[in-house]
């Protein structure tokens, strides 16, 4: 593991927490300031931890995918739109709609994950493309579908509002979730802690089973793989598949999660991000989680800085201006890549389809 | 020769199809028919938020006027004059602009089309000529709303309510004036009642025009965030970005308030802890500009040009009406009585000063 | 006379060929567009509308009119100057999501040189002098932006992907708090993050009143040649694109790939800046905060669609020009979403990047022809 790496991240972390503790305290008690950051952190990050695991299955095995966006968003709808169906139609209970609309999430990241791989692997067309394709078709068919079957008059749901089932409930971590007050970073729903879990099965996935060494050698050394027996196209497959399911589960966060409702291009960008976390964290599913969390302190840091607003010390009055601090996390993540925490290095056959 | 015989075909069947017949539009140009059509600002119809509510104002004039009825989503600013244009040509009596990113568009069109009726929402349209009041375009209705008064009684609903004295408030961008109107009238009602109050808001103001109002998941977040630190009334003021965080009020059991409609039938997930909405009456306002608009053409009635100012008010308080005291209700009849007449003033600037 | 007419038989034979070859270069792409548009009609006939109308509706708004036609022009402008952009650093072997936050850029410096320049120095200049500037502080700073990720991947291996992410979220912050801030419009009714008009003498003159189509239009077919030219006549443009191909071999060749990097990078972030420019000078005469969202993912779709040729470039970027415009009168009649406008453009890029599924529909053999368009992350 790349310590320096992860110092580097605990200790910006840190200076992001204690310059909020530090403005806040005339109004908040330290203790109250951090966990609250701490749980907002955590839940921000995990899609984006999703996104990054996603493009890292697909990565190692050699495959470029900046449709992750595409897929999360693709995900967040089907998935909330599965859920109001098995709701509705079928008169499910809300939670088992709700774990529905989950595997219809999933399954619409890894269906989409499908073509990419269909496109990048067996058609060898580039893997840009079949990235873009998918982000601006999701784009399209959520719009179009969102429209269709909820606003005009006539359609499926009759132009009325429907009522989604609600969000996924908190479970709390028994004996850690009791602490008063730190207790709540241990008060979170589902797709937080699976993403969490998620990271350390990766890890294990990756590094320490004949299938992630196969992973590994085909983006790597396709050739080699192929010549020891391993079929590239199979590996390939597989993995941008496994990485789609990822998104999926991703995208679900949005709708099933965080809020019980669907907006077009509600992933906002999110999914690119993740694949600045998944190149920040160097191809490594711990790394790419460290990097989630400081663009998850880093917005944690933007809300509170605005909730603490008159109390700003007047030497540091700049960051009254919220445009100032939201480029923080940014501008931290361009310095860091610099190279004062080593170079990323990519899978060398990233990107390459395969000739035999 | 095979490739240019499979392009000739296709180039055939595309020809084909284009020049088949198009739809057949109800003749608008027709002085007996009545229609409105309406251009949204950057954005959707079914935002569940002005857009759609000022639509939903426009079907009203199509189910009890017998308009026709259309509308044309803006996907990019460049598009708001020929938008308006779209409509003109094809003959529309009645265009509703929403939205204040529209106005100077809607100035011109109205210059320049003096025989079309134009609504325009959220746009303050006041001496559209040359500052002079006397000069307003006859064929032009700002319509505009005391959202900072809406605000103020939510407010000082929320500085009643609150046990621990902390109350949140979570919107859009406070570059659009409505929402900036909503957060610091909000601000004023609760240190109305009370100013010790502590008031925790935030504006969504970190990411692009396109994003503030449709980010629901920062909504949550940052609800989320407010409740951590005890906040227990939250007002989400800001189309999907603000019902995330009305949704997020309410599954943490705080109270939750709502924008613009009474959200309590609009946002489901929340009903059970909806202290009340901050009405702003989108629907009512546009249906009656265009009924006067009717009128006017008819020569029934006048056309109000100039600045049309809309309604606002708070929600009932529904499933939480036992646990609104008797005397926190009287005070916000009071209040409002208090604004309605003028002798209480908000103090909330029209726009936020800049920075 | 003999001579003449064997020779005018040359000529015409000669002009024959070449109209196959370009037909067969298009024949792929026609029949990709071919097909989306009829797998997007197949959506709109399930989802309950009338297939025909719809096309009906987005050829009319698209071409239908004078109008049309030039507000066409219109929409495709900035496409083609922003697919430039970004299919340029495509050929050099990098890949550039930010030209969003360059195009921003590039229009805050237009704007600026175009209302505040001649109260700074106290003198009126004429539209010579002036609108040159303005257009030319855009590419400038354009340039400047663009070449910061650029530096920062030549110099410290800092991801090229990452940075120009990360500086179109940082340019998003800063234009807003320019255009809310310092550069607001002041006349007391604005209420509007936007910079006051600018004036008179840096717009680019309309070329048909009262149409909007104006001298930007043919200056970004202009600016494709040049592009064209740089990159197929000069040394410079073979220097890019060997590092673009094969930066080891580049390196061996003795090209200084790390200055090649950055000039790369800054050739894009000036296109972009471009573009940002001419749609302050020449459509808005202000900037407007918002007016440059979704710029930089349609380049980067437009630039695929062209196989990152500047002709290709043109092309698509008059295609997406006249879908989004002609969405609008698509909606119009029909009712039908402007969202399928979407799904198409991602159907047509699908179709015409696998083309092998055209070919196997139309039975279309073609002799098998591999462009690397880009290279991933590696390097």
């Amino acid at each position: 593991m790349d310590w320096r790496r992860f110092g580097f991240i605990a200790l910006i972390i840190a200076i992001l927490f204690s310059v909020m503790v530090l403005i806040g305290r005339v109004q908040t008690s330290p203790i109250v300031i951090v966990t609250s950051m701490m749980a907002t952190t955590i839940a921000v990050a995990t899609p984006l931890t999703l996104g990054a695991l996603s493009g890292i299955f697909c990565e190692r095995a050699g495959v470029v995918n900046i449709g992750i966006e595409g897929m999360m968003l693709a995900a967040a709808f089907f998935g909330w739109l599965a859920s109001i169906y098995l709701n509705h139609v079928y008169k499910f209970a809300p939670l088992p709609s709700l774990i529905g609309g989950v595997v219809a999430a999933v399954l619409t990241g890894g269906l989409f994950a499908l073509l990419h791989a269909l496109l990048s692997v067996t058609f060898k067309v580039d893997q840009i493309i079949g990235g873009t394709v998918i982000n601006i078709l999701a784009v399209g068919i959520t719009g179009f579908l969102n429209r269709q079957l909820f606003f005009e008059e006539g359609s499926i749901f009759g132009g009325d509002v429907p009522h989604a089932p609600g969000t996924l409930p908190r479970i709390a971590i028994p004996i850690l979730a009791d602490f008063p007050v730190v207790g709540r970073i241990f008060d979170q729903q589902p797709i937080t802690f699976a993403a969490i879990l998620l990271v350390m099965v990766t890890h294990f996935v990756l590094f320490y089973t004949r299938w992630g060494l196969r992973t590994r050698a085909v983006g790597e050394h396709p050739r080699a793989a192929d010549t020891v027996g391993i079929s590239v196209e199979r590996v390939r497959y597989m993995n941008v598949v496994i990485g789609g399911l990822m998104a999926g589960l991703g995208g679900a966060y949005f709708t099933l999660e965080s809020v019980s409702s669907f907006e077009p291009l509600m992933t906002n960008g999110r999914g690119f991000i993740s694949l600045a976390a998944m190149i920040f964290g160097n191809w490594t599913p711990f790394g790419a989680w460290a990097a989630a969390l400081i663009f998850g302190a880093a917005q944690a840091l933007q809300i509170n800085m605005q909730f603490f607003r008159e109390v700003i010390p007047p030497q540091l009055a700049i960051l009254q201006i919220s445009y100032v601090v939201g480029l923080a996390p940014y501008i931290l993540t361009m310095i860091i890549l610099t190279g004062i925490v080593g170079k990323t290095v990519p899978p060398a056959a990233d990107g390459q389809p395969y000739e035999k | 020769m095979k490739i240019s015989r499979v392009l000739l075909a296709v180039l055939l069947t595309m020809a084909l199809i284009l020049s088949a017949c198009g739809p057949q539009a109800p003749d608008c140009s027709k002085p007996e028919v009545f229609c409105v059509g309406l251009v949204t600002d950057v954005g959707k119809i079914d935002d569940k938020s002005f857009n759609q509510s000022t639509w939903d104002g426009v079907k009203q004039a199509e189910k009890e006027l017998g308009a026709i009825v259309n509308y044309i989503e803006t996907t990019d600013a460049k598009d708001y004059d020929k938008n308006i244009a779209t409509f003109v040509d094809a003959g529309y009596d009645v265009i509703v602009t929403v939205g204040f990113g529209l106005g100077e568009a809607s100035i011109a069109a109205a210059k320049k089309y003096p025989n079309v009726y134009f609504i325009g929402v959220d746009q303050f349209q006041a001496w559209a000529v040359d500052d002079d009041p006397t000069n307003d375009l006859p064929n032009l209705a700002g319509l505009i709303f005391p959202e900072d008064q809406a605000g103020f009684l939510v407010g000082a609903l929320a500085a009643m309510m609150t046990k621990t004295g902390k109350i949140g408030g979570v919107f859009g961008t406070d570059a659009v004036p409505p929402v900036w109107r909503f957060g610091e009238g909000y601000r004023a009602g609760a240190l109305y009642i009370n100013p010790n109050v502590e008031i925790f808001i935030v504006y969504h103001n970190d990411v692009g025009f396109d994003k503030t109002f449709t980010d629901p998941e920062w909504g949550a977040q940052t609800a989320n965030s407010m409740v951590d630190k005890g906040v227990d009334v939250i007002f989400g003021g800001g189309g999907k970005t603000g019902n995330g965080a009305v949704i997020a009020a309410a599954q943490r059991g705080i109270y939750a308030i709502g924008v613009d409609t009474d959200q309590y039938y609009t946002l489901p997930e929340a009903a059970s802890r909806l202290l009340t909405s901050a009405m702003k009456l989108l629907t009512p306002g546009t249906f009656e500009l265009i009924k006067f608009a009717k009128d006017d053409q008819a020569g029934v009635g006048a056309f109000p040009a100039g600045n049309y100012l809309g309604k606002c008010g708070y929600a009932p308080f529904h499933e939480l009406e036992n646990e609104v005291p008797a005397e926190v209700k009287a005070k916000m009849e009071e209040i409002n009585r208090m604004l309605l007449d003028g002798t209480l003033q908000t103090n909330v600037l029209p726009a936020k000063p800049s920075e | 006379m003999q001579l003449d007419n064997e020779s005018r038989g040359m000529f015409w034979r000669s002009v024959l060929s070449a109209v196959r070859a370009a037909l067969r270069a298009m024949l792929i792409p026609l029949l990709a567009v071919f097909t989306a548009m009829l797998t997007g009609g197949v959506v709109i006939a399930l989802a309950g509308g009338n297939p025909i109308a719809a096309y009906v509706g987005l050829f009319q708004g698209a071409f239908g009119s004078a109008r049309a036609l030039s507000e066409t022009a219109v929409w495709s402008t900035p496409y083609i100057f922003a697919g430039l952009a970004v299919s340029l650093t495509f050929r050099g072997g990098l890949f550039n999501i930010g030209a969003e936050g360059q195009l921003a850029f590039g229009a805050v410096a237009a704007a600026w040189v175009g209302y505040a320049l001649p109260e700074v120095l106290g003198l009126s200049l004429p539209p010579i002098v002036h609108l040159p500037l303005a257009i030319g502080a855009g590419i400038v700073v354009g340039a400047i932006w663009a070449a910061i990720p650029g530096a920062l991947k030549a110099y410290t291996g800092g991801h090229e992907v990452i940075n120009t992410i990360m500086m179109n979220y940082i340019s998003l912050n800063l234009v807003s708090y320019l255009l809310n801030g310092p550069m607001k419009d002041p006349d007391p009714l604005n209420v509007i993050a936007r910079t006051p008009l600018i004036d008179e003498n840096a717009r680019i003159p309309p070329i048909v009143e009262p149409l909007r189509i104006h001298w930007g239009f043919p200056l970004a077919f202009l600016i494709a040649c040049l592009v064209w030219w740089l990159l197929w006549r000069t040394t410079l443009g073979f220097e890019i694109r060997t590092v673009g191909t094969n930066i080891e071999a580049a390196r061996y060749a003795g090209i200084r790939v790390k200055r090649i990097l950055v000039l790369t990078m800054a050739l894009s972030g000036a296109l972009a800046g471009l573009a940002g420019a001419i749609e302050v000078t020449g459509l808005n005469y202000r900037h407007e905060l918002g007016f440059s969202i979704g710029y930089g993912f349609d380049a980067i779709a437009i630039a695929l669609l062209g196989k990152t040729h500047p002709l290709g470039v043109v092309l698509a970027a008059l295609l997406f020009g006249a879908m989004r415009n002609g969405a609008t009168r698509m909606q119009f009649l029909t009712q039908i979403p402007v969202d399928i406008i979407s799904v198409i453009q991602g159907l047509i890029l699908l179709f015409v990047a696998a083309d092998r599924i055209v070919r196997y529909l139309y039975r279309i053999r073609v002799a098998e022809e591999r462009v690397v368009l880009t290279r991933g992350w590696g390097g």
